[in-house]
This record gives structure tokens, C-alpha cells and sequence, in this order.
């Protein structure tokens, strides 16, 4: 792993400036307002005053404690301010709260503190990024996180960046891994006990998705937890986590897995003849000829494909204080639609996994669907919350929403699945294998649910998901590692004569079942929140930022943004009052009408 | 391309691969640059209508090309005989002093109201503009689209779906996955941007 050192050279080669070691002596300097103790964080469940994690707490729920907006005045919302930003590109933010100042994010990594009170601008804070950026589906960034008086970002070149809370300043920066290579960020880091979590972006990029720990002082790596170990084979499994049938040629795949395993001398189709075995030890990335685009038969290089297996997380973790354990879901293996080149279950891609807080070891997983071939990645950030088990008894439990349309329901103590939901959108064909010509499976590749976080309501034992129904075809081609660019081993394609549409739903997460659920126009993207005022809020792409009674789905207040508003909500207070605050950007993945508002919500 | 075309090319690929090992070493990036303004032209508008522009590329994306036409693994005669004696730092310093000009306009006609509909069918279809943006302006590795030569872009989609062009395959599967006459409609749509 790349010491701090190595990554500030690189930082300077590729043109940016090195960060003098005297401006992190600065950092210690505390100041006011603009601090936040690890307490404040620990607490931040039942802070009814600021916004201070991405999904509200470490939990995750999205449950935000204030009632002063509630479902009797909340048809007098209306916006407080309106802030423009300079990029009109989509916006995905999580606007974080402290003590009267608010964090957001743009598209290509910008971060403005805002006056949360006026919507005035204090600082902006332009990376300088270096050529190499790359990503899946737009340039977009879903916030910071805060602890002590720095915001942390990590941006679309895949450097981890500490900012001064008070004046944006950089404290530090460290590169998390090699752009080049197909790394990227886009995801909100967590902060805890002076560790700096963060995932990476790549799945679409043959990349070897990682969870990293940095420390937050000094920007100094403390673990790395590999999301594809060395052996990611797994057990074989023929059904996806629901026991639906996978289609698996397993005979075919370890006969795959075999020819790979081949020690050298096995290998005289190799091109360039006889060499050693260290040969096989070079990446397939360091290959220069183009691969023949259509031979599927494994190249000796392999069962070296760990290194280019996908695996990206691009969702916060949980943070379960109590057992010092972090739950979080890991993306498809790579390439998306092509499995011929990597046989096995290919661990631990589409999976729960948890580790251990201190030491980023593995605790346990749960892989949803094993040797995925459809793009139906985890991705949607995992929940923690107490659940009924099988027998009706209050367990810790974990929530996640697929990419299946289930909200899945897990025991925290090893990950197991206690149940699922029902669906919350249509179910066709799955899941039958992709062809050369494109075969037809719903849902499509967005889901379902897609990155966008759950919110719950503890009280009532609900857990609100937005959903896409964007029928698509699925079509396999296969090629080589084209070398940190994008490798889908396919394409993924909207059916255009078929009606496209999302959904709200409420699940009963103790029972599985579907409380209520909204239909609407398009499908959706974005995130919700609900409050104890008994509220849920969600933007859509058509631009309208919509609250619904929390209980019952009925729409009780609806704003038009001008642009599609696709962004997580947060609520806070300042000075006593409650405000609610989104980002409207519109969407670069379903091409919504772009904008550049940030919009805060008051009652009078 | 006529045959009088193909002859001016390769004549200045020949000259320009005889003397570059010369002017990669030259002091100053104008010098570097100074031979590939005889095809990618001196204010940016290239000399014939199958070079693609260079000024005001994305900075990342030119940079890539440099390399996968270095390696062979992005195949063309001229380009990958003038990419061969350049180094990591001389594309990357290239890349820069190029993405910093500005884009010329090549004054292409706008396309048809027709041709307009299926690019935009094409593109909700297959979501062109999530990599390449809203305006086909592209960002960091992903080349903008708006604007440029429109007999370009009819070359290299066509080179990206027989796969002549494999330094994308993700590009080749989208190529592939578009219907004939939408790409076709694609391309005047966005030479006309
Ligand atoms: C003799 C003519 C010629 C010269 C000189 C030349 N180029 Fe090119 N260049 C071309 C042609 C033709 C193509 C299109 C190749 C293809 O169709 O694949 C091209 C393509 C490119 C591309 C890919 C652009 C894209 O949109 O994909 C880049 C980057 C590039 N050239 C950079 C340079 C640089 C930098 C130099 C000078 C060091 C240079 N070229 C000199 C003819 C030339
Ligand atoms: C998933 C992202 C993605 C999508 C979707 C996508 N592209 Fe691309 N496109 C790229 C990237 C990245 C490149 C650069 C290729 C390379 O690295 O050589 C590219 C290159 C191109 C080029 C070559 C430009 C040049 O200067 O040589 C054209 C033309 C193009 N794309 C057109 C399209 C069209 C038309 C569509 C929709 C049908 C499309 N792209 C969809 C990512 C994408």
C-alpha cells in the first residue's frame, strides 16, 4: 500500500500541489462552533438540531428526530432560500449540519459551506484534479463527512482530502488509489474514532474494490479490507440468496477455473512461448496486444482475475458502536455482464459484508446473488436497526435494499438472511442469462432500488425505499481488460417502446410485507428521509420535491425545483427552527434536467 | 478518403516520424506540439475532414489515446508511428497544452429535425450522455462529442463496432447495441452541436 509519502509525490507529478507538513500541524488548532466531538456523532440519532452523517447516524436510518415540521403544517412549507452553485451538473448530496453551518457537495468533487440559516456562501473548494478521472455514471459526489473542525472528501481522481471546516482549506490529502487503474470516488466517507472509512467507484473498470481506514489527524492509512480476497471462489451456490435458480453452468465454470489454475508448463498456447511461471504473476493490465474479442477460452494469465474482479462499494457503512463492527454492501464483480472470465461465486461482490471496526478484519457476509452476471449490485447503503427475527424476537438487524426490489432483512450478529420482503416492483425472467442479442429481464440494471439510501421509522417498524421500473435488455460480449477504462463485457439497454416508471414503498421490516407504496411517473433516484413529524420526503426526476404522511403514503405538500431533484434530503434547526433541505441537479445516470439548487424548507 | 488524401497522410506521418525523436527532446511544448499541427492544424481545425480535433479535448481522454496508440492497443498507422517515440511525461505535458486550447468551431451543418429524434431515442435508449454528459462535452477520460468532425465520428463509431477499435469494448457494445441508422443520425447530431 502506498505510503503517505509515495501518494504526496504522485500528487505532485500528476501537477497538484504537495501539502506542507506545517499545514497539518494547524489541524490541531481547534476552534468553536464548527467542531464535532465523537460524542456529538455517537449521538447524532437524536440530535434534533444538526445533520451530521451522511444517512443521519451511524445506524443509518434516516430517521430524523425534530416534529416541529409535521404532518399537520407541512402544506406551508416553503423555501427558505435558494443556492445556486456554479455546477450545473447532477447532484447527489447529503447536506451535512453543524451548528448553523451546512456542507454540500457538487458533481466533480466541489464542496461549499453554507450559512444554513441564509443560504450565504462562506468558502468553496475547487480540487485541483489530476487528468485521470473516470466513473460509471456521471461525476457526481454524495457529500462529506465532519469530525472535529475538518470535512472530509474523497474525489473523482481518488484522493482523500481533509479540508479546515472554518475556512476549506486543505490539511491534508492522500491519494486512496490509482485513478489510472480505473479508481474513482463518488461516496461520502464515514468518520469514527479518528478513522477515515471509505470505499471506491470502479466496478465497471476492473478494478479490486477495497473498504479503507485512514487515520484523520494525518491522512495515514490504517487497514484495508480487500472486497475480492485471493480465492474467490465460494461454495458454487446454483440459487441467489432467495433461492431462485441461477442458471449456473458450474461444470463449465470449474473446468474455467481449472485450465486457469495450470502451472506453466501446461501452457504452451501461450503466445510468447515457453517463459517462467513469474510471467503469469504480470497483470493483465501490463498485457499490450488487444485479446481476440470474441475467444472466450482463459488465457494463462488467470486466476489472477482477483485483481480486476470488481467488487466496488458506493455506499457509506453502518457503524454499530456496541459490537465495533461496520456493515456494508459491496457492488457487482467486473466485467458487469461477463462471466466467462471469472468463474466461482466471485466473493464478495453483491454481498453484505461486516468487519471489524479497529482492524478492518472480516466478520461475516451474506452474498446475495453469487456469480452475477446482470449488474444487480449492492449498493444501496445497509441499515441497522432492531428487527423481529423468525420466531418474533427483537434481534439487532440490518437492512438493505437490492437492486432485486427486495428489502432484505439480516440478523447483525452474522449476517444471515432472517427475510425478505415482497417485491416491491416487477419480477420477470429472472434470472435467465445474457445473450449476444440482448435478452429482456425485469428489473433493469438500475433496479429496483439503486444507490439511493432507505430511510426508516423505528416506531412503526417501516423502512421507505424508491424504486426504479425500467425494463432493459441484457447483452454479453466478451473482451480483454482494456486497461483502466470502462469493461461492462456488454451492454445494458433500455426497452425505449416500454413504459418506464418508480415507485415509494414502505415495508414492514419485521414481517416482509408492503405497507404502502406511491406510483410515480418516472423511476426514481435520489434517497428519502422521514421525520417524527410522521413525514417522508422524496424528489423526482420531473423536478417535484414531494412529502407523503409516513404512515399512510398520502401526499400531503409537493414543490416544483425546476430540475430533477435526485439527492438525498437531510433536515436541521437553526435557532430553534426546523428546516428541511434538498439538492435539485437533476440526474446524469437517467438523464434528468440538470440544475445547480440547493433548496432549504421553512414553515413560518 | 481519396487516394491524393491517403498520400498526404502517410507523407507526413513518414516526415513526422523521421524528425520527432529530434523535437520530443526540443525545450518548449510549442516546439513538441508544433508537428502535429500539420494534421490536427495550426489553429486546431485539422487538415482533412477524418482527423479529429485535438484543441480543448478532455485532457485525460488525450492523454489515454496517447498511451493506447503507444501500445498498439488503439491501432492506426500514422498515430501509433508518432506515439511510439513519446514518453509517459511528453503525453501527459501533450494532453495539457492541447486541452487548455480552445475548440474550434468547424462550422458543420445542424442536424435534421429528424435525425435529431433518433439521436435522442438512441441516446435515452442506451444513455450516451451519462458518460458523455449533457451537452456531449465529456469530462476527465471521457472525450466531448459536440462539435467534432462529423466524418470523424462516422469513422471511428463504425471502427468501435467491427471492433477495429478495441481500446473500448465498452464503447464497441454500446456501438453494437445501436441500431445502424440511430448511430448514423447520432453522428450528424452531434458534429452539429
Ligand atoms: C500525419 C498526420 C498526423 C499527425 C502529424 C498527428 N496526428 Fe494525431 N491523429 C491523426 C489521425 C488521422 C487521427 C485519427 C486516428 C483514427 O482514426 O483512429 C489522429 C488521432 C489523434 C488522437 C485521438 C483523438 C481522438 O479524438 O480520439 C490524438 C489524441 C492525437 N491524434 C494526438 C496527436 C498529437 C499529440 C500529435 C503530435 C505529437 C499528433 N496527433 C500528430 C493524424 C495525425
Ligand atoms: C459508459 C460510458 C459511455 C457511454 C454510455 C457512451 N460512451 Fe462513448 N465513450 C466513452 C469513453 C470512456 C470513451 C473513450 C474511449 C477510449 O478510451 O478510447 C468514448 C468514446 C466515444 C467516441 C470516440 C470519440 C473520439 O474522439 O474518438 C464516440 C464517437 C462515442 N464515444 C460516442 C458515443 C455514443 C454515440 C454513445 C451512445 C450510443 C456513447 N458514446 C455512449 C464512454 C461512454
Amino acid at each position: 500500500m502506498k505510503k503517505l509519502v509515495t501518494a504526496l509525490l504522485c500528487s505532485a507529478a500528476l501537477g497538484m500541489p504537495a501539502v506542507q507538513a506545517q499545514e497539518i500541524k494547524s489541524a490541531t488548532k481547534f476552534g468553536d462552533m464548527s467542531t464535532v466531538s465523537q460524542d456529538m456523532l455517537n449521538r447524532a440519532a437524536t440530535d434534533s438540531q444538526n445533520f451530521l452523517q451522511t444517512n443521519g447516524d451511524y445506524a443509518q436510518q434516516r430517521f430524523y428526530p425534530n416534529r416541529q415540521i409535521n404532518t399537520t403544517n407541512v402544506s406551508k412549507l416553503r423555501p427558505a432560500w435558494i443556492f445556486q452553485t456554479e455546477v450545473k451538473e447532477s447532484l447527489e448530496t447529503s447536506p451535512i449540519v453543524v451548528n448553523g453551518t451546512m456542507f454540500v457537495t457538487t458533481s466533480f468533487s466541489q464542496v461549499y459551506a453554507l450559512n444554513a440559516r441564509t443560504g450565504e456562501e462562506l468558502w468553496h473548494y475547487v480540487p485541483k484534479m489530476g487528468p485521470i478521472t473516470t466513473f460509471c455514471c456521471g461525476p457526481n459526489n454524495r457529500g462529506v463527512a465532519v469530525s472535529d473542525n475538518m470535512v472530509y472528501l474523497g474525489t473523482l481522481d481518488s484522493q482523500l482530502v481533509a479540508l479546515d471546516a472554518r475556512s476549506g482549506k486543505v490539511m491534508w490529502k492522500t491519494e486512496i488509489a490509482d485513478p489510472e487503474e480505473g479508481y474513482s470516488e463518488t461516496m461520502a466517507p464515514t468518520v469514527v474514532d479518528n478513522k477515515v472509512l471509505i470505499g471506491t467507484n470502479g466496478g465497471e473498470y476492473g478494478i479490486r474494490g477495497f473498504m479503507k481506514a485512514f487515520d484523520a489527524k494525518t491522512g495515514k492509512l490504517i487497514w484495508t479490507f480487500n472486497t475480492v480476497p485471493e480465492n474467490s471462489v465460494g461454495v458454487w451456490a446454483e440459487k441467489d440468496a432467495t433461492g431462485k435458480d441461477l442458471h449456473r453452468d458450474i461444470a463449465a465454470e470449474k473446468a474455467t477455473l481449472a485450465a486457469m489454475m495450470q502451472p506453466a508448463p501446461g501452457d504452451q498456447k501461450q503466445k510468447s512461448g515457453a517463459v517462467d511461471p513469474a510471467a503469469k504473476v504480470v497483470p493483465v493490465a501490463d498485457k499490450t496486444g488487444p485479446a481476440p474479442s470474441t475467444s472466450a477460452a482463459p488465457q494463462p494469465k488467470a486466476a489472477q482475475f482477483y485483481k480486476t474482479l470488481g467488487g466496488g462499494i458506493w455506499q457509506n457503512p453502518a457503524v454499530d458502536l456496541e459490537s465495533r463492527r461496520i456493515y456494508f454492501v459491496v457492488g457487482n464483480p467486473s466485467p458487469d455482464l461477463d462471466g466467462s472470465q471469472r468463474p466461482g461465486d466471485n466473493l464478495y461482490t453483491d454481498s453484505l459484508v461486516s468487519l471489524d471496526l479497529d482492524t478492518g478484519k472480516y466478520v461475516c457476509h451474506l452474498q446475495y446473488i453469487p456469480h452475477d452476471v446482470w449488474d444487480f449490485d449492492a449498493v444501496s447503503p445497509p441499515v441497522i436497526t432492531k428487527v423481529a427475527d423468525k420466531d418474533g424476537k427483537p434481534i439487532k438487524g440490518v437492512l438493505h435494499a437490492g437492486k432485486t426490489g427486495y428489502v432484505y432483512v439480516h440478523d447483525a450478529k452474522d449476517c444471515s438472511l432472517v427475510r425478505y420482503s415482497e417485491p416491491m416492483v416487477p419480477q420477470e425472467n429472472m434470472w435467465t442469462l445474457p445473450t449476444k442479442e440482448g435478452v429482456r429481464m425485469l428489473p433493469g440494471a438500475n433496479g429496483g432500488v439503486e444507490w439511493s439510501p432507505l430511510a426508516t421509522d423505528p416506531n412503526r417498524g417501516l423502512a421507505y425505499a424508491i424504486n426504479l421500473h425500467q425494463p432493459m435488455t441484457y447483452q454479453v460480449q466478451n473482451s480483454a481488460y482494456p486497461d483502466g477504462k470502462l469493461w461492462l463485457g456488454g451492454a445494458f439497454k433500455v426497452i425505449p417502446s416500454e413504459e418506464q416508471w418508480g415507485n415509494i414503498t414502505a415495508v414492514d421490516y419485521n414481517t416482509g410485507k408492503i405497507r404502502w407504496q406511491v406510483k410515480t411517473p418516472q423511476p426514481m433516484i435520489g434517497g428519502i428521509l422521514a421525520t417524527a413529524g410522521g413525514l417522508v420526503f422524496a424528489g423526482e426526476g420531473n423536478g417535484l420535491f414531494k412529502a407523503y404522511d409516513s404512515e399512510s403514503g398520502s401526499p400531503l405538500w409537493s414543490f416544483q425545483a425546476g430540475a430533477g431533484v435526485n439527492a438525498p434530503p437531510s433536515s436541521y434547526s437553526v435557532e430553534g427552527k426546523q428546516y428541511i433541505v434538498v439538492g435539485a441537479g437533476g440526474n446524469t445516470q437517467l438523464d434528468y434536467k440538470r440544475g445547480n439548487s440547493i433548496i432549504a424548507f421553512t414553515v413560518d | 478518403m481519396t487516394v491524393r488524401r491517403l498520400g498526404t497522410c502517410l507523407s507526413a506521418a513518414l516526415l513526422v516520424s523521421a524528425v520527432l525523436p529530434v523535437s520530443v527532446r526540443a525545450d518548449t511544448i510549442d516546439e513538441k506540439a508544433a508537428v502535429c499541427s500539420s494534421c490536427h492544424g495550426e489553429k486546431g481545425v485539422p487538415t482533412e475532414k477524418n482527423i479529429p480535433i485535438i484543441w480543448g479535448q478532455q485532457e485525460g481522454y488525450l492523454y489515454l489515446q496517447l498511451r493506447d496508440f503507444k501500445k498498439g492497443a488503439r491501432k492506426n498507422e500514422i498515430m501509433n508511428g508518432i506515439a511510439e517515440s513519446l514518453e509517459k511525461d511528453d503525453m501527459k505535458e501533450l494532453a495539457a497544452y492541447f486541452a487548455a486550447k480552445s475548440w474550434p468551431n468547424l462550422d458543420q451543418a445542424s442536424a435534421s429535425d429528424a435525425d435529431v429524434a433518433a439521436a435522442k431515442t438512441a441516446n435515452s435508449a442506451v444513455g450516451c450522455s451519462a458518460c458523455h454528459l449533457d451537452h456531449f462535452q465529456g469530462t476527465g477520460t471521457v472525450p466531448r462529442l459536440s462539435g467534432q468532425s462529423h466524418e470523424y465520428l462516422t469513422k471511428t463509431l463504425a471502427e468501435f463496432r467491427s471492433g477495429e477499435r478495441a481500446n473500448n469494448p465498452g464503447m464497441t457494445s454500446l456501438a453494437q447495441a445501436t441500431p445502424e441508422p440511430d448511430l448514423k443520425a447520432m453522428e450528424a447530431y452531434l458534429a452539429g452541436l
